[in-house]
């Protein structure tokens, strides 16, 4: 398979002051093209640190990160933006979505500034919004519709621009056990029917588990890197419970 | 740049906030409504100032000896002029000089039936309506024949005739005055219309202008001061002035400079600076206010991005350049302060046009100021706009996601 990231004892220190906090500390990883991980660690792990960087909201100050083949280190501020437009659909906690502006036209934001014809921007939009299920909430503004349809509303917009990548940045964080399950559950899909990379941040254990791998963070370095193992899944909680009550109906 | 994709986001941020963007604008539109009223008004007045002098007549001057060329401050007879001198300048210069009599003024109060008026009384030549451009209604105005003869007869306006003998068309009427103590019975032989202006003095005072012949003012006659000319329309105040003070100055054996002159061009000159200088000095106070208004819009757009802080994270984290985030927010100041600018226009016309109105005077409007106005709002929104679209755009796109 294709390798879509690689870090090269990737490093980021931040400076306040006389104090140096390292929150990477030489990372190596790989992730190849349509794999789907879960990058867990409590706060303060440095998982957070290393989404922004995967992001390209973020340089790292020591080692390399290539993204698609492309040195990310060395990029001006208008490349990153330039990339994150192209390569990456960000999927936020909170959603993110631009208040008082419909499902629609959220949804063709990344393609305004990938300067896609407003024609084709609408119709594309609006093919996302049908594909996770909000085919019928084009017109609703981010108020007028659940959390779950708001991510969802996020997701299509993440997929926007058909970026190689989808990084979600806890996207469940704040949502009902239900809804969490449709998200995820929605995620798989992209990653198996898609062929989507997709990479979620998270530090529930259930939500990880919808994914095929764990990396797990620690003050700043990876402590573990496994295949998740279906046959075998961790005690029962509210995730998996609320899947299998899914499965059962 | 997404020109028309910023100019709709701006469009929309002012829709959504429709009272906090009207009241944004209403510093542009106070300025810019102020500017252009005062600087409307201003031309207004300047069209009827001009259209004043127009009426007395552009060429118009007088000749009088210098004051300060004078022994002692007195004038001794032999620095004035007779009849004959002014009928030898006017045939000197024949080609130049349209009219010349000397200057003769006088008033008299006047009684017919019950009702009483005062007159002032302008002493004219022959000629004096054709390079005046005066409009006779009724009869003729005073003619050569009138001068010479002394005979006294007078021309009056529409609105004395109607005033004392009750008729526009008082041709043949008589009217008693009493002229350097001496009484006559003048015989109404014209009557002249005056559009009515500001200028005007209202009539209600039973106060009139009227013409007799200048011989009848016996008092400058043989020795006037003052020269009244007409010079022809093809000269120019200072080229016929010289000409005349020299020729003066010549015959009466005089020095150079002791004859000078003032004209309606000069005067005229002199009043449009004077108005032109108020205009500008009250419409740069009213500027003042436009400056406030930008500070206004610049408070109201560093608001705005405060409270977008998070979209303006999510934009730039879904790939919006630095440029993009700068020329949306430049493009929304520079729309408020746009359309301020254009209501304030629209006010500050309306405003002038009811004023003038009012005052009757005809509205005059300069278009010029008009697309300086418009385009100066913008320039001030754009420029009021700079820091807080900076501000914008230099957030980091971590920190912004994370402000709550």
């Amino acid at each position: 398979m294709n390798e879509i990231i690689r870090l090269e004892q990737l490093k980021k220190t931040y400076r306040s002051g006389a104090i140096q906090v390292e929150a990477l500390k030489g990372i190596d990883l790989t992730v190849n093209q349509g794999e789907y991980v879960a990058i867990m660690g409590a706060s303060g792990s440095g998982k957070s640190t290393l989404m922004n960087i995967l992001g390209c909201l973020d340089r790292p100050t020591g080692g390399r990160y290539y993204l698609g083949g492309h040195d990310i280190s060395c990029q001006s501020d208008s490349q990153l933006s330039r990339i994150r437009n192209r390569m990456i659909g960000f999927v936020f906690q909170s959603f993110n979505l631009i208040p008082r502006t419909s499902a629609l036209k959220n949804v063709e934001l990344p393609m305004i500034y990938a300067r896609i014809p407003p024609r084709e921007r609408s119709r594309r939009a609006a093919a996302l919004l049908e594909k996770v299920g909000l085919g019928d909430r084009l017109e609703h503004m981010p108020n007028e519709v659940s959390g779950g349809q708001k991510q969802r509303i996020a997701i299509a917009r993440a997929l926007a621009n058909r970026p190689p990548i989808i990084l979600a940045d806890e996207p469940t964080g704040n949502l009902d056990s239900r809804s969490s399950v449709e998200i995820m559950e929605l995620f798989s899909g992209l990653n198996r029917k898609e062929g989507n990379t997709v990479i979620i941040v998270t530090h529930e254990p259930d939500i990880a588990q919808f994914t095929d791998r764990i990396i797990t963070f620690r003050d700043g370095a990876i402590i573990s890197d496994r295949k998740v193992d279906r046959d075998h899944p961790p005690a029962a909680s509210k995730v998996a419970a609320a899947a299998a009550g899914r499965e059962g109906v | 740049m997404l020109v028309l994709e910023s100019i709709k986001l701006a469009f929309s941020a002012i829709r959504i906030n429709k009272m906090r963007s009207f009241l944004t604008m209403l510093g542009i539109i106070i300025g810019i409504s102020s500017v252009i009223a005062i600087t409307s008004i201003g031309s207004s007045i300047q069209s009827v100032v001009d259209k004043q002098f127009a009426s007395i007549g552009s060429t118009y001057m007088y000749v009088y000896p210098d004051w300060y060329m004078l022994d002692d401050g007195v004038v001794s007879q032999s620095d004035l002029f007779s009849e004959d001198e002014i009928r030898g300048l006017k045939e000197a210069y024949p080609e130049m000089i349209d009219y010349a009599v000397p200057y003769g003024y006088s008033s008299s109060d006047s009684r017919v039936g019950r009702t009483q008026a005062s007159f002032s009384l302008m002493g004219v030549g022959d000629g004096y309506d054709v390079v005046s451009n005066m409009h006779i209604t009724y009869g003729r105005m005073i003619n050569e024949n009138d001068v010479k003869s002394q005979k006294p007869r007078i021309v009056i306006d529409e609105t004395a005739a109607q005033r004392l003998f009750g008729k526009t068309n008082a041709v043949g009427e008589s009217l008693p005055l009493t002229i350097d103590g001496v009484a006559n019975d003048y015989t109404v032989v014209g009557i002249y219309y005056v559009e009515p202006s500001i200028f005007t003095p209202v009539s209600t005072d039973n106060q009139f202008s009227a013409y007799i012949p200048y011989s009848l003012i016996p008092s400058m006659v043989h020795s006037c001061s003052n020269i009244e000319i007409y010079y022809a329309s093809g000269y120019d105040a200072k080229t016929a002035g010289d000409t005349i003070c020299r020729y003066l100055e010549r015959v009466k054996d005089k020095e150079e400079g002791f004859y000078t002159y003032d004209s309606v061009e000069q005067q005229q000159g002199m009043m449009n600076e004077i108005l032109g200088t108020i205009s500008l000095a009250i419409g740069a106070i009213a500027a003042i206010s436009l400056l406030v208004g930008g500070i206004g819009i610049m408070n109201i757009m560093l608001v705005s991005v405060t409270e977008r802080t998070r979209e303006i994270g999510t934009r730039k984290a879904l790939g919006a350049r630095t440029g993009d985030i700068l020329f949306q927010f430049l493009i929304e100041s520079m729309i408020i302060s746009a359309i301020g600018g254009i209501i304030g226009t629209l006010l500050g016309l309306g405003t002038a046009a009811v004023g003038m109105k009012l005052v009757g005077v005809d509205f005059a409007v300069n278009p010029l100021v008009i697309l300086l106005a418009v385009g100066f709002s913008a320039v001030v929104g754009m420029f009021f706009g700079i820091y807080p679209a900076r501000k914008a755009a230099g957030l980091d796109p971590i920190e912004a996601l994370r402000y709550e």
